[in-house]
């Protein structure tokens, strides 16, 4: 199928604009539940606010939050179908216009890498020279290609994770590592209720692109046995919306088990996704 | 909901305490990770009051500004937190941000009569709150740049006070 330039670059810049606007339906629908079990009316008010803001978000088209965050991309290619290095080139330069039109917040570090490292030239004004992450390809059975655009922000970033754990053959100790680490740093992570994203595989970068496909394809409203576990067990610790006390800590959990190695160890990456995320949104090209 | 108006005097933080909703109404200035080391700077060259930055009561959001609007950042980054005990001392009255901070901070901020308060990453609401804004330090940071904003009715929730955080409250 031959693809027009100017409508890829438009509709990836759709994408953008709505995944930094928009909550899905389904996330909604999970907040109004949480707000109706939590017994503390500032918990209460504190995620009213949140789905307050995410009204403002659509009807002003002011983002959900001024971090407009790094755009992740993962591409899904169906048997026929035809991926060309011209289509990576408009998917990034919609991806761009998507952020200027936002617009984003400007935020490409410039200069070379000990520049960049050091952050001495300051930033791009430009928000459409924010370099996405690189691109996760992946065949799939249903014909097409997809592009799923994920932005993530940077304080979930600080209060994530990939390291091993060894196993002892169960599950539990891997929930129960998963769990201390989620509570080892939930507190400081302020955006709260939380959406613990977490991917398991075989060596960091396939645990790191399990998480992804997890925010990707993550259900609030159809949670695994383990990923309820999960958002339960956090749930315990109080720290509650916002930090500031509560029964909802954890909104939900996205969990992705990859392949594993014949080993002891699994490779897991937690990412502690804040109370906005994930801001995915996801098109036909 | 408590109003804060801008320069807060020691009184009015003496009457706050943990858990209570604030909105400030007045002058505030926004700085993080890359401006706040260079504020301190400034006061430990002895050079803040020939600047346009006046701490004695004042209140410092942690954020950045740009076009996409206002919201916290982790207060508990090291650029960030390693710098509210100085700048308490110096005068700031509130610190505005988000995610938990040390003991260490937690306890210079009850000897500097200052608080911290969390403010929630709600940036399309935040908007209507900021009045104006103008820079006034380091344009060479970009969105991270010191600025002051003027904010009618901008809420906040007191996390800490006086030696006592929101653990603390019953």
């Amino acid at each position: 199928m031959m693809r027009n330039k100017d409508e890829v670059i438009e509709k990836v810049s759709n994408t953008v604009i709505e995944a930094a606007l928009t909550f899905k339906e389904e996330q909604k629908r999970t907040y109004r539940k949480a707000i109706d079990k939590e017994k503390l009316s500032r918990a209460k008010l504190i995620m009213e606010n949140t789905l307050k803001n995410e009204e403002e978000a659509r009807r002003s088209q002011i983002t959900l939050c001024d971090d407009t965050g790094i755009p992740h991309l993962l591409l899904e290619i169906g048997k026929k179908d035809v991926l060309t290095g011209e289509m990576m080139d408009w998917i990034h330069e919609g991806v761009a216009e998507g952020l200027r039109k936002l617009p984003g917040r400007p935020m490409a570090v410039k200069g070379n890498d000990i520049e960049r490292l050091e952050q001495s030239q300051g930033m791009s004004d430009d928000p459409g020279a924010l370099v996405s992450a690189p691109l996760i390809v992946k065949r799939v059975d249903t014909p097409g290609v997809r592009l799923h655009i994920l932005l993530q922000g940077g304080g979930p970033e600080i209060r994530s994770r990939t390291y091993r754990i060894f196993h002892k053959h169960k599950v539990s100790a891997i929930v129960d590592e998963i769990v201390r680490w989620a509570k080892e740093e939930v507190a400081q992570l302020g955006c709260t209720p939380c959406v613990p994203s977490i991917g398991i595989g075989r060596t960091h970068f396939e645990a790191t692109s399990m998480m992804i496909e997890a925010m990707v394809h993550g259900k609030f409203d159809v949670q695994s046995d383990i990923e309820k576990e999960i958002t339960s067990r956090i749930n315990e610790s109080n720290v509650g919306p916002l930090g500031l006390k509560g029964d909802t800590t954890a909104l939900a959990t996205f969990l992705k088990v990859g392949p594993q190695r014949a080993s002891g160890v699994r490779i897991v990456c937690l990412r502690l996704s804040c109370n906005i995320e994930p801001r995915v949104n996801s098109v036909y090209l | 909901m408590i109003s804060v108006q801008t320069p807060i005097s020691e009184q009015t933080i003496d009457s706050l305490k943990v858990g209570d909703p604030i909105f400030i109404n007045g002058y505030i200035y926004t700085g993080r990770d890359a401006a706040l080391p260079k504020v301190v700077k400034l006061i430990e060259d002895d050079k803040i009051e020939q600047s346009d930055i006046h701490l004695r009561g004042s209140a410092i959001f942690h954020t950045a500004i740009s076009a996409a609007g206002i919201g916290p950042t982790s207060s508990n980054k090291y650029d960030i937190e390693s710098n509210i005990p100085i700048l308490s001392e110096h005068g700031v009255k509130i610190h505005l941000g988000k995610g938990e901070l040390s003991k260490e901070t937690v306890e210079a901020l009850k000897k500097n009569n200052s608080v911290y308060a969390v403010v929630a990453p709600v940036t399309a609401l935040l908007q209507s709150t900021v009045i104006e804004k103008e820079l006034v330090a380091f344009p060479e940071d970009g969105i991270e740049a010191f600025h002051r904003i003027k904010v009618k009715n901008f809420p906040a929730i007191v996390s800490i006070a006086h030696g006592r955080t929101i653990h603390d409250e019953e």
